[in-house]
């Protein structure tokens, strides 16, 4: 019994690092930058969606214009942040990114306070019992969501014109400027899909741990890179593999021997120890 | 005066955390992000051996120099396998990891840190601010008069050699791995030095004082400053040092202007203030004499 | 003219110094940051009870004045903080509104300058034993642990207890304070794990500890910690009495824990909102009047410590005088319970209060006055 809980919350933990890390995943798959802002979009999204939800009493109106406006505003960054730097050592546009981060969660603390905002919500999904063994609402709502991203995903990927775009940036970026693909509108495109994702991580977590604020960012803007980084260079099949074993390890661990050591420094144990048997990932390639 | 004494205490140290990352990561090429890890082992080597074991200062400096340069050996082994961003995830696990273990192991203190930590004695009386100030700058003149004469020498060359392309370093019969661990080995050993420093200078340490976000501090002053130099270094670490307390006039939005200093600094010079192609450095040059023979043979 | 400004503006200033006849008092609080809630809400406290004293006269009709700095939680700047405020602001007494790392790292240098220092609400044991100018105002963290104690096993009837510990030196030290009475007591500990701070799954362990049958959780925790652990429990079907510390006392358990499943839980603290003492109804109305945000435990212990910095201060304003002053309280009335009197360590002597949640909103349960309890010293 303890054995299947276990197992959901494995499931719902690893949805949630999907989600955040899919977002980023798209971005770092075609720019390899170390985009830690990526967490302060994702701050963001969760902000913005309380907002908006104030104003129109409506969940999924907030979670989708909050996806939009995080989209742009995630485009944004690259066209007047990030183009300006890639060109240098790949650790300049990391400390951009950090620079970028730090004022966008002193920002939030600025506009909305230091505090915890709860994020409570209403949703028709029934509540599944049977003896010990439970899912809640918000880990079915979870599960959903993340399930239609991930369908979503691999449609647009493998099925559009989009698709093809960021693959072959993905690729070999003067390659694909060389056979027509717009790479400045697939990088932006990228972006925006990669930053609405993270506000729709945002506002779920946010709904999920009821509590948005400004720094609940920071463990994300690590995080996920273990998630991106394990699964192989912007590889989306890595990152969701990659994604459900952080948290079975975690889960497991846990579970087995309490806290032994906090969970991110069990997460990075794990994960150091995978990479020195399997150093470029799950189905990395060499980079170049 | 205790204040700007202290606060140069602190660029002191910050001093010798920069150039020592800027060894490994500036010189050859291993981006680090888990170098505060190597500071707080320092720190908590020098002040477990003096509080715990009873270690007189002048003992314990050279012995956490030397545990902490070893344990830098021993974290460089992974790098020999694991590459590029792999391995920047790596050191960042050391650090969580290296935190961790501090926290929750009872003989460094666990979670209440470990406390009591004696300033060093000179002629039988521990320094004080003042004296510890000097005490600091002479440690920081000492590491950029080293790092400078090692920059002349064939190690150097060899770093760069294993920065610009491992397979080709390999080629001219450097060997790779011997010089990446003597990287490592070198790097920490300076930053178990600013532990050290750090340690008896605070009197008491805590895990968190040696986080992650410590690690980006020390790597955005190197960057800052201008990566790959030692001058550069320096600067970045003074400034960021003196920064947030100089920003203190604008009270609620210290953070705020501190992060869009880093952002338009990277934008507008993003080689650093005093990088080697930073606009910046090359005003400085104008008013040297035969620099124009010396741009020109750059170029 | 440029000269002139100049000069009048220093004659101003010295002006000022010689006969404005305010005393300055220091402060230091994380307001950037992860702990910049906390950090707020103590600043929100300290300049309350400023803003009391001074409009019921100063003290010894000398106007309050603070000085307040940010300390990020970092240690570095909470030392750099210490000399700027005792070399270049000449303050007479600082105040820590700050955790526990920042607090003990400047303690060291008040000690060392001579400048008596209050910590608010940092929990860490050694804070106090800096030297003989450092001073609390929060209850001991084993004190409160053995309270807890108290209240499960004399008051509850509890044979069998788990426990939750938070890894930091607050839920260390409670539930060392905690384990040691209960078992003296006469309970057993059935279950004891720790678990990160900022932790928000607590589904694994909590059904670890589901299977250890216990009659009361005691769980130290942080109020965003301790709202998941009574949602989670109670998803999990763990119906038993959950006790918690100070660390709950704030709104903002009750509004982050979902479905009202912070109902009944029982915490032992400072602040009693139903106190008909007319300090604490003033407290608790002006500080949402102010600040649009109920107050909590963080903000009562700050405004606290304004308080008894000021009775240090009536006694006089060398260090030694401060010290004095503050060591011969006897029964200050305070934003939360009485503060009697402070021990020969500077920890305060005072009854623990008992609160429960009931229907989202705190109410008093019992008071623990047990002497042998509440001894700091023991």
């Amino acid at each position: 019994m303890e054995f299947w809980q276990n197992s959901i919350n494995v499931l719902v933990l690893g949805s949630i690092y999907v989600l955040i890390a899919v977002g980023l995943s798209m971005i770092y798959g075609i720019l390899r930058v170390l985009h830690i802002a990526h967490a302060g979009i994702y701050t963001l999204g969760a902000f913005l969606s309380l907002s908006i939800m104030e104003v129109t009493g409506n969940f999924w109106i907030a979670l989708i214009l909050s996806a939009i406006i995080s989209g742009f505003l995630g485009a944004l960054m690259y066209r007047y942040v990030y183009k300006f730097v890639l060109k240098e050592e790949r650790i300049v546009p990391l400390i951009v990114s950090v620079g970028l981060f730090i004022t966008m969660q002193d920002l939030y603390r600025i506009i909305y306070g230091p505090y915890k905002y709860p994020f409570s919500i209403s949703i028709p999904i029934p509540y599944i019992r049977a003896g010990n063994f439970y899912i809640s609402p918000l880990q079915m709502l979870i599960l959903i969501i993340t399930g239609i991203i991930l369908i979503g995903l691999y449609f647009v990927l493998n099925k559009t014109r989009i698709g093809v775009g960021l693959k072959a940036c993905a690729n070999d970026s003067q390659m694909a400027a060389a056979v027509g693909v717009n790479t400045k509108l697939t990088i932006a495109l990228a972006f925006f899909m990669g930053s609405a994702l993270a506000a729709v991580a945002g506002t779920l977590v946010g709904v999920y741990d009821n509590s948005v604020y400004p720094t609940m960012g920071s463990t994300v803007s690590y995080k996920a890179f273990v998630v991106v980084v394990l699964g192989g260079f912007g590889s989306l099949k890595g990152s969701v593999i990659a994604g459900f074993l952080l948290a079975a390890a975690e889960v497991f661990l846990v579970a087995w021997k309490g806290f032994f050591l906090p969970r991110d420094a069990i997460g990075f144990l794990v994960m150091i120890l995978f990479l020195i048997f399997l150093p470029n990932g799950l189905f990395g390639r060499k980079e170049r | 005066m205790g204040y700007l004494m202290t606060l140069g205490i602190f660029a002191s140290i910050y001093t010798i955390l920069a150039i020592s990352l800027n060894i490994l990561t500036g010189y050859a090429g291993q981006v680090s992000l888990g170098h505060a890890a190597l500071f707080g082992i320092g720190a908590y080597v020098s002040a477990a051996l003096t509080v715990n074991l009873g270690f007189n200062y002048w003992t314990a400096l050279p012995l956490s120099i030397l545990i902490t340069a070893l344990v830098g050996a021993l974290l460089g082994l992974p790098s020999l396998r694991v590459h590029s961003d792999f391995l920047v995830l790596v050191t960042i696990g050391i650090n969580f990891v290296v935190v961790a273990l501090f926290k929750y192991t009872p003989f460094f203190g666990g979670p209440y840190g470990l406390l009591g930590i004696p300033r060093p004695s000179l002629f039988g009386e521990s320094m004080n601010t003042f004296e510890y100030f000097l005490y600091a700058v002479g440690w920081a003149t000492f590491t950029i008069l080293f790092v400078y004469w090692m920059s002349k020498k064939y190690i150097r060359v060899a770093f760069e050699a294993i920065k610009e392309d491992e397979e080709a370093a390999e080629a001219m019969t450097i060997s790779v791995a011997r010089f990446k661990i003597y990287a490592f080995t070198i790097s920490a050993a300076f930053a178990g030095l600013a532990g050290n420093l750090w340690a008896h200078y605070m009197g008491v340490i805590f895990p968190g004082n040696f986080s992650f976000s410590k690690s980006i501090e020390i790597m955005t002053m190197i960057v800052l400053g201008g990566i790959g130099t030692i001058r550069g270094a320096v600067l970045g670490a003074v400034l960021l040092i003196f920064l947030p307390e100089y920003l203190r006039f604008v009270s609620d939005y210290r953070m705020l202007i501190y992060g869009l200093i880093i952002v338009f600094t990277m934008i507008f010079i993003p080689s650093g203030l005093l990088g080697d192609r930073s606009i910046t450095w090359k005003w400085t040059r104008i008013f040297k004499k035969g620099d124009r023979v010396a741009k020109n043979n750059e170029n | 003219m440029k000269k002139f400004l100049a000069f009048s503006l220093i004659l101003a200033l010295s002006l000022t110094l010689l006969f404005a006849g305010t005393y300055k008092i220091g402060f230091f609080a994380p307001l950037t940051g992860w702990a910049a809630a906390d950090g707020s809400s103590a600043l929100h406290g300290a300049e309350l009870a400023i803003q009391y004293i001074n409009d019921s006269g100063g003290v010894n009709g000398n106007k309050l004045k603070l000085i307040y700095y940010d300390d990020a939680m970092n240690t570095a700047q909470a030392v750099s903080i210490a000399y700027k405020l005792v070399q270049q602001d000449h303050v007479l007494i600082a105040i820590s509104g700050s955790y526990s790392s920042t607090t003990r790292a400047a303690a060291g240098i008040y000690q060392r300058l001579g400048v008596p220092m209050i910590s608010a609400y940092a929990v860490h044991p050694q804070i106090t034993k800096t030297g003989n100018l450092i001073f609390r105002v929060g209850t001991l963290a084993t004190v409160e642990g053995r309270a807890g104690a108290y209240l499960a096993v004399k008051i509850l009837g509890a044979k069998r207890i788990a426990v939750l510990t938070i890894d930091n030196d607050f839920g260390t030290s409670l539930t060392k304070g905690f384990i040691e009475e209960a078992k003296k007591l006469g309970a057993q500990i059935v279950y004891s794990t720790k678990y990160p701070l900022g932790e928000t799954e607590f589904r694994t362990i909590l059904n670890t500890l589901k299977q250890s049958k216990p009659d009361v959780i005691y769980a130290t925790a942080y109020y965003a910690e301790a709202a998941h652990i009574v949602f989670q429990a109670k998803q999990l079907g763990i119906y038993v009495p959950i006790i918690g510390q100070e660390g709950y006392d704030s709104p903002k358990f009750i509004q982050l824990s979902e479905g009202g499943s912070s109902n009944d839980t029982l915490i032992t603290t400072d602040l009693n909102r139903d106190s008909s003492k007319s300090i604490v109804q003033w407290f608790l109305k002006t500080y949402k009047e102010k600040y649009g945000i109920a107050a909590d435990m963080v903000s009562a212990s700050a405004f606290d410590a304004v308080q008894v910095a000021a009775a240090g201060l009536k006694s006089g304003t060398t260090p030694n005088k401060i010290r004095e002053g503050i060591l011969s309280i006897k029964s200050l009335k305070t934003s939360v319970t009485d503060i009697e009197h402070y021990t020969k360590s500077r920890e305060v002597f005072r009854p623990i209060t008992v609160q429960i949640v009931l229907a989202g909103k705190f109410h008093f349960f019992r008071e623990i006055t047990d002497p042998d309890v509440l001894n700091p010293e023991r």
